[in-house]
């Protein structure tokens, strides 16, 4: 995140302190190959990711399965340890703000140790003792499946009441009271507490997981696709069911979902990630009314819940091409740039374009021999005759690859069977300012500028 | 095939003729609690060339109803406890040649009684007549063939004669070499079959097969959209992206044309970027095809998308069928009204949306009464009391409720204050 956005959103009006603050966290994971289990690639499921949320409010967090939604939320419910950059739970204003200047200001022994001791007290993944119990209790989550996360054979007395025990809050008589208060909370009752989770529907089941979150009375609850296993009619239960429970417990949720409809129900800001980064956030509203980044108009206009009743019924999905890419080789420049309905040369046109495209041809993929990479815009394509690297320099000229592809092409030179082709080089696209609170990762209309036609 | 030609001189509008109707179907399950009637009394046509979408939420037999269309719930725990499922593929009636007389009801059509079929004959219209989408094709798909294979089995299954003549074998043929391709193209080879075919002498001639094969794979793997579709040919599932299995799944349906497409919830385990494709696709598909669509759903937003008429379902039992847009605009049902106020959208005031309370009745030998009583808003002490019927409202639009089919002679429900 660019520095112009932090200053951008400390000027707006504090509604209230940041509950929960993410800088630059990467969580990667290691492919192992072979008998020893070498490892010979990193997938990048979160990579670069800073948001903040404050306190009473829901930050929604969208994006398309193997975005790295899921592995956000468990790195903030302290499940996983990320790779590197960390969640920081409960700095007030002050220390949020010497922790960002901290990061800008370069490595020095003085700032490394500052550094390190708001780690130790904030860092959620370096927290010891004291810290570590108080974020446990003050940090609960409710899982997608509610099969999966309620243990089958205890009763909901055990399942509800186990955090309640495990801290050591109560026990005996007044547990079984707490108990009960909780379901009743949550719209159950005492009738439901010597049954087995298998004994409940699928809404009723995550009512009892909603009641075991909120057991220890925390600040914040991490919800990862709550309803998305429920019909709407529960959905409906369960979403009015976690405003109320916002409303009387000042609550900040972090709602991961695919689902454009609840978010925008549901959110105060939204994420949107693409394949381990963030392409746009912004506050729901103008999320919804002035989408800057193609992604996230691609989203709101292939979602048919958001617009239906607004718009023309047979008016086609507006749809994207192509797959999400490997994560373990994400694209470079702007991630989205080969599926991007608008992309142009400064999205980061690479090599592996080449290989796709090579890919889905015919002919070509067969005699392709070698790729010989000098950096990722730039490689020695060997074939095995002639008339295919000719072919394939032909084509880089041609209509059969995207426009904005063969202008971002610096060179394309043929040597009987080898062909070098070279992109010119691009930076990371990063997050940019396109309003209060409202950030989008994509070359187009950068910093106010020119609007090209869509 | 002179009786499809005829078809398509005639090319009746969509609302004529009625390609399947369900009538009174009840499917009953045993349980250890009692006989679960998951499918109890459902009835409705779909007509030719039209997209009939069913909705409801989990456990409302919508998937049951669907099944019993091709005979694929399993029987026991499965009761077939009545009615009937009549389809009439685009084929003169044997007994009237296209006249029209009382068998087939004078449509001229051939009609089979899909809940009578022996397993044989069914396995004639599996595939070929009437072709089904499912809803997660990681599942669906066979996980140890490849697609060509996989594919390959609808051709050899129902497309024998063609594959013979595609690859120039002649009816009239005879001979050892001739018959062992023949039976090898209906699958029927034996081990040593397969083998001996595999000698030099018959190889060539079982490739030139196979090429007829594969030829027809493609083909119908190009026509939904999948990019290099020979190279595809030789993955395996697990290989595939979901949205490009589920493409699969659809170039298997439609391979031999059916002319009813069942499509069981066929997005639901898609993300909304690839499920929009897959909608295009479906809905291009079915128009260039002709072909009738079964789509079912628990999604109403999508079906609104997608269908031309349709059927809600509550409990085991139809409760409102109607225009698609009309479904919209003026739910009749209380049940259709409160599925729709519980769509999140920009409407609802954050924590204000309008849940149905309560949860489905279980269906263990329900008593006689309307099934949505219990959570109905509405509720009068005759729907405790009697079973409404699925009774017309108007020419497009069937609803079974006491509010618009009070009962004389008894306390009726009404909407109270202002409508929707």
């Amino acid at each position: 995140m660019s520095a112009e956005l932090r200053i951008e959103s400390r000027e707006a009006t504090p509604a209230a302190e940041h509950i929960l603050v993410l800088r630059d966290l990467h969580k990667h994971f290691p492919i192992k190959e072979g008998a020893l289990q070498r490892v010979v690639g990193q997938v990048r499921a979160v990579d670069g990711v800073s948001f903040e949320l404050r306190r009473g409010q829901t930050l929604g967090l969208v994006g398309e399965s193997g975005c790295g939604k899921t592995t956000l939320g468990r790195c903030v419910a302290g499940l996983i340890e990320p790779t590197s950059g960390g969640v920081y739970f409960g700095l007030d204003e002050a220390e949020r703000l010497r922790l960002d200047e901290l990061r800008a200001t370069p490595d020095d022994a003085t700032t490394a140790a500052q550094l390190e001791a708001l780690d130790e007290t904030h860092r959620v993944d370096r927290m010891q003792g004291d810290a570590w119990q108080h974020y446990r209790r003050n940090c609960q989550m409710v899982f997608q499946e509610s099969f999966a996360s309620l243990n089958p054979r205890h009763l909901v007395k055990d399942i509800v009441g186990r955090p309640l025990r495990v801290h050591r809050e109560a026990s005996g008589a007044e547990l079984l009271g707490r108990v009960v208060d909780l379901l009743e909370q949550v719209g159950l009752g005492r009738q439901h507490l010597y049954r087995y989770p298998h004994q409940f529907s699928g809404g009723q089941r995550q009512r009892i997981s909603i009641a075991r979150a909120l057991a220890l009375d925390p600040e914040l609850i991490v919800l990862d696709e709550p309803t998305s296993a429920l019909d709407v009619s529960v959905q409906a239960q369960i979403l009015n069911l976690l405003h109320e429970l916002q409303q009387e417990r000042d609550l900040a949720y972090l709602f991961i979902t695919h689902d454009l409809s609840v978010v925008r129900h549901m959110a105060d800001h939204i994420v949107v990630m693409y394949l381990g980064k963030v392409a746009e956030t912004a506050p729901t509203q103008t999320l919804f009314d002035r989408p800057e980044h193609p992604y996230t108009q691609a989203l709101l206009a292939s979602s048919p819940d958001v617009v239906a009743g607004e718009v023309d019924p047979d008016m086609p999905l507006a749809t994207l091409e192509g797959a999400v890419p490997d994560p373990a080789h994400p694209p470079q420049g702007c991630r989205f740039h080969t599926r991007c309905p608008v992309a142009t040369d400064r999205c980061g046109w690479e090599i592996d374009d080449v290989v796709r495209f090579l890919e889905d041809s015919e002919t070509l993929f067969d005699s392709l021999a070698n790729v010989e990479r000098h950096t990722a815009f730039d490689a020695s394509l060997d074939f095995d005759d002639a008339a295919s690297a000719a072919g394939l320099a032909a084509a880089m000229h041609g209509d059969s690859i995207p426009h904005a592809m063969a202008a971002a092409l610096a060179s394309v030179t043929v040597d009987d069977t080898r062909v070098r082709i070279q992109f010119d080089e691009v930076d990371e696209v990063t997050l940019t300012v396109r309003g209060p609170n409202h950030a989008a990762a994509c070359v187009l209309r950068d910093q106010g500028g020119a609007r090209p036609d869509m | 095939m002179t009786a499809t030609e005829s078809e398509e001189t005639m090319a009746p509008p969509v609302s004529d003729v009625v390609i399947a109707s369900v009538r009174d179907l009840r499917v009953h399950f045993r349980s250890k609690a009692g006989v679960v009637h998951a499918v109890d009394g459902v009835s409705f046509d779909i007509h030719d060339g039209e997209t009939l979408g069913l909705v409801g939420e989990t456990g409302c037999g919508k998937s049951v109803t669907a099944r019993s269309f091709l005979k694929l719930v399993p029987m026991p725990p499965g009761i077939a406890a009545g009615g009937s499922i009549v389809f009439r593929p685009g084929e003169a009636c044997p007994s009237c040649s296209g006249e029209g007389c009382v068998e087939c009801e004078s449509t001229g059509r051939r009609s089979i009684d899909l809940l009578e079929l022996s397993e044989r004959d069914m396995r004639d219209i599996r595939g070929d007549r009437i072709a089904m989408i499912f809803q997660d094709p990681g599942k669906a798909l066979n996980p140890a063939l490849s697609v060509r294979e996989q594919l390959a089995e609808v051709f050899y299954q129902h497309r024998t004669d063609q594959l013979l003549d595609d690859a120039s074998i002649d009816e009239g043929d005879s001979g050892v070499a001739t018959t062992l391709l023949r039976r090898h193209a209906g699958l029927r080879s034996r081990r040593l079959e397969e083998t001996l075919l595999a000698l030099p002498p018959l190889r060539n001639r079982r490739n030139e097969l196979r090429r007829a094969v594969d030829a027809r794979v493609a083909d119908a793997l190009a026509e939904t959209q999948i990019p290099n579709p020979r190279k595809v040919m030789d993955r395996y599932p697990h290989e595939l992206s979901g949205g490009m299995r589920q493409r699969v799944m659809i170039a298997q349906a439609l391979a031999c044309d059916p002319d009813l497409l069942i499509a069981d919830e066929p997005t639901t385990a898609l993300d909304v970027t690839v499920q929009a494709r897959i909608l295009e696709l479906i809905r291009e598909l079915q128009q260039r095809h002709r072909t009738s669509v079964l789509y079912i759903s628990h999604d109403l937003s999508l079906v609104r998308r997608v269908c031309d008429r349709v059927a809600v379902m509550y409990a085991g039992r139809i409760v409102e069928v109607a225009g698609a847009e009309q479904i919209f605009t003026e739910p009749a049902h209380p049940y259709t009204r409160g599925l729709l106020d519980a769509i999140p959208s920009a409407a609802h005031e954050r924590g204000r949306l309008v849940a149905i309370a309560g949860t489905v009745p279980e269906l263990i030998e329900p008593p006689a009464l309307c099934r949505f009583s219990g959570r109905c808003p509405h509720a009068a002490p005759v729907c405790e009391t009697m079973d409404p019927m699925v009774q017309p409202l108007d020419d497009e639009h069937d609803v079974a409720c006491f509010i618009h089919h009070p009962v004389t002679g008894a306390e009726n429900p009404t909407f109270a204050g202002p409508p929707r």
